[in-house]
């Protein structure tokens, strides 16, 4: 057995004459965390859909820990766990009534349905709400309950299509704890989300942008990729006053070629013979606020959608 | 994706979570039970095709013993409720026009005379007809009256009808018995349907469809429950009929019972054809209307189908409700048994173990999408 979980080569799915995902191949090893990234409507979930089998690939092929997913569709359901972008259980049941039904979805045997829906409940500290309805649960726990019934047959490799949206920054890193400890156990894990601090703690990121795989790697080699800080410039942060002031100074300086607003902070990319000191001087701020920074995640993937839109 | 329309796996997992669902929503199993009684009520009650006491005026321009006679031949008839005596033509229009009247009758001046003489006596009716259910028959009364009158005097032949099934031709015995299909069709064929685009709206389908539970299995596991209430409200209605309303069941029950569960079949298929459609519930609520009425409409529930045009026939032929209906009325009015009634119960089952087929197969297609 390799220690290859999700192998996918030329997937490509159109409705129609409109093509919604082109020709994208992707690795995924066990117990890696793979954030896939992109705009809305980029082709995200039309790309987990097709590795989940809901959607029929118009071509290319897929495979999930070896198991094609065309010919072995029973197989890899078994193989994998969904938790889709909304909450997808049952409010009207209970959170153990829930568990109990995807139990018997996967038609776990009674005595190993019983301990798995036990091990869960403690694994997502849902003990207090186990006999509770579970449209009164608030998003964050629902998320763990989704999070419990997606991974009640072991699977061994888990999508998650942004499974963080709208709920609360403590309720996020609790829901990121609990995805770090499955992958530490060998689940492998492709995650999509909008959050940039969600795509940093992924090992490897993908960006797909209207349909294409445009990036793929890990942080480290995504920011050296060509195009993102181009040759002969540097990046810097600059912060000590409104952001959208010295966006407008940035406009006007010509050694300035790309500027971002980050917050309170601006990040431009400038030529590489300008100085910290002469930037300092032209944005009218002391120097020790600006830095010299390597770009984030975010900055990657605007400067590749922006190459794109230029293209 | 390569996935078997006829897989049951997973029927009872589906089954175990859809019983709670049912029994959580009150409310519409509330509506389940009570929408049969509500119906039963208004058609064994308020809906009479038998028509009796009619308002009618009536001018006597006449007032000789001929024409009191002729009065009270009509009021005789109980088809006619005589009750508004008017002086002028004018008035007696006036009675008609303000719908105060369905009937009018004006009796001319030389009514006694004519009659005395032997000669043709006329009287014109009017009638309204802006209701035809009313019109028709009060046309015929009006005929048979004046027949009547006349044959004191000339004996003609004497017809004497016996109806057969339904002596009283009592409405209740005619519409009770069908509304069992229409009940069973409606309460069934909306509730599966919505169930199931419930579930594809709130995204819970695409989380089924990841897990190995078979086509079959999820829609034999949702249809249970649905199948269950169908017979609870066919049972309530045989009931009512034949406590309430008093129409006697000249057939088997066990035969009866049987041949509505095929119905169900059809009818739980063409829920499900409707929700491997629907997008949205809405879609879903007006999919179930769109084929419900011209069930109800084509299958002879109102109307007699020998009447209808041909192609209206035809379409008729392909309702399962029109199969259902001769079994209903063939069995509880006419004592008919299996034999009796080959030809329907084969085509009723071929139509639904097709739809229910077709539902199947489009849904594991459909659902992918």
């Amino acid at each position: 057995m390799t220690d290859v979980a999700i192998e996918a080569h030329a997937l490509t799915k159109t409705y129609g004459r409109r093509t919604v995902v082109h020709a994208l191949s992707l690795e995924v090893s066990r117990g890696e965390i793979f954030g896939f990234l992109g705009p809305n409507g980029s082709g995200k979930s039309t790309t987990i859909k097709m590795l989940c089998g809901l959607v029929e690939p118009t071509s290319g092929e897929a495979s999930i820990c070896e198991l094609d997913i065309r010919k072995n569709g029973d197989a890899v359901r078994r193989t994998i766990g969904y938790m889709s972008q909304s909450f997808s259980l049952y409010s009207d049941l209970t959170v153990e009534e829930n568990l109990e039904f995807y139990g018997r979805a996967y038609a776990l045997p009674r005595a190993r349905r019983s301990k798995r829906i036990d091990e869960l409940i403690e694994f997502s500290n849902l003990a207090q709400f186990r006999g509770q309805l579970a449209a009164t649960l608030s998003g964050g726990w629902k998320q763990r309950l989704a999070l419990a019934a997606a991974l009640l047959h072991e699977p061994r490799v888990l999508f998650l299509d942004e499974p963080t949206a709208g709920i609360d920054p403590v309720a996020r890193r609790d829901l990121w704890d609990l995805l770090f400890r499955l992958s530490e156990s060998g689940v492998a894990l492709f995650v999509t989300t909008h959050f940039m601090d969600e795509a940093e703690r992924c090992a490897r990121v993908g960006y797909i942008y209207d349909g294409e795989l445009i990036a793929i790697g890990s942080r480290d080699e995504l920011k050296r990729q060509a195009g993102v800080t181009p040759e002969g410039t540097a990046r810097y942060s600059v912060g000590g006053r409104d952001a959208i002031a010295l966006l407008g100074i940035a406009r006007e300086q010509p050694y300035v070629r790309d500027a971002t607003i980050f917050g309170d902070q601006l990040h431009v990319v400038v030529t590489s013979d300008v100085a910290a000191e002469r930037i300092a001087a032209d944005f009218g701020v002391a120097a020790a606020n600006v830095e010299h920074i390597e770009p984030s995640l975010e900055d990657v993937f605007v400067a590749l959608t922006r190459a794109r839109l230029r293209a | 994706m390569n996935r078997n329309p006829f897989d049951v796996r997973g029927y009872g997992a589906v089954l175990y979570k859809e019983l709670r669902h049912v029994a959580r929503d009150r409310v519409t199993l509330g509506l389940a039970i009570a929408l049969p009684i509500v119906q039963v009520t208004i058609f064994g009650y308020a809906l009479n095709t038998k028509v009796e006491h009619v308002a009618t005026a009536v001018l006597n321009e006449d007032l000789g013993p001929a024409s009191v006679a002729f009065i009270d031949a009509l009021r005789a008839s109980q088809t006619f409720k005589v009750d508004h005596l008017v002086a002028t033509r004018g008035a007696l229009m006036a009675e008609v026009v303000s719908g105060r009247a369905r009937v009018a009758f004006d009796i001319p001046p030389n009514f006694t005379a004519d009659v005395r003489a032997g000669r043709t006596a006329q009287v014109q009716a009017l009638i309204d007809g802006s209701d035809a259910s009313i019109a028709q028959p009060a046309y015929g009364a009006a005929t048979a009256v004046g027949g009547a009158f006349l044959n004191r005097t000339v004996p003609q032949i004497d017809v004497r009808p016996r109806v057969l099934f339904n002596p009283g031709l009592r409405s209740a015995n005619f519409f009770v018995p069908g509304l069992i299909g229409v009940i069973m069709q409606l309460i069934t064929m909306f509730l599966t349907a919505l169930s199931i685009v419930g579930e594809r709206e709130r995204g819970t389908l695409d989380q089924i469809m990841v897990t190995p539970i078979g086509a079959l299995g999820l829609m034999l596991g949702k249809i249970t429950p649905y199948a269950i209430i169908g017979v609870i409200d066919m049972l309530l209605v045989l009931a009512a009929m034949r406590w309430i309303f008093a129409v006697p069941i000249a057939g088997s029950l066990v035969l009866l019972i049987t041949l509505s569960l095929g119905f169900l079949m059809a009818a739980l298929g063409m829920g499900l054809l409707v929700s491997s459609a629907a997008r949205t519930q809405v879609q879903a609520m007006l999919g179930v209307l769109a084929l419900t009425l011209p069930s109800i409409l084509l299958s002879g529930f109102f109307f007699e189908r020998s009447l209808m045009p041909p192609v209206m026939q035809w379409v008729g032929y392909l309702i399962p409700l029109t199969y259902f209906f001769e079994i209903l009325r063939g069995i509880i009015l006419r004592g008919a048994g299996l034999t009796d009634l080959v030809s329907p119960v084969i085509a009723m089952l071929a139509l639904g173990a097709f739809v229910l087929v077709a539902a199947s197969i489009r849904f594991t297609r459909g659902s992918s999408a």
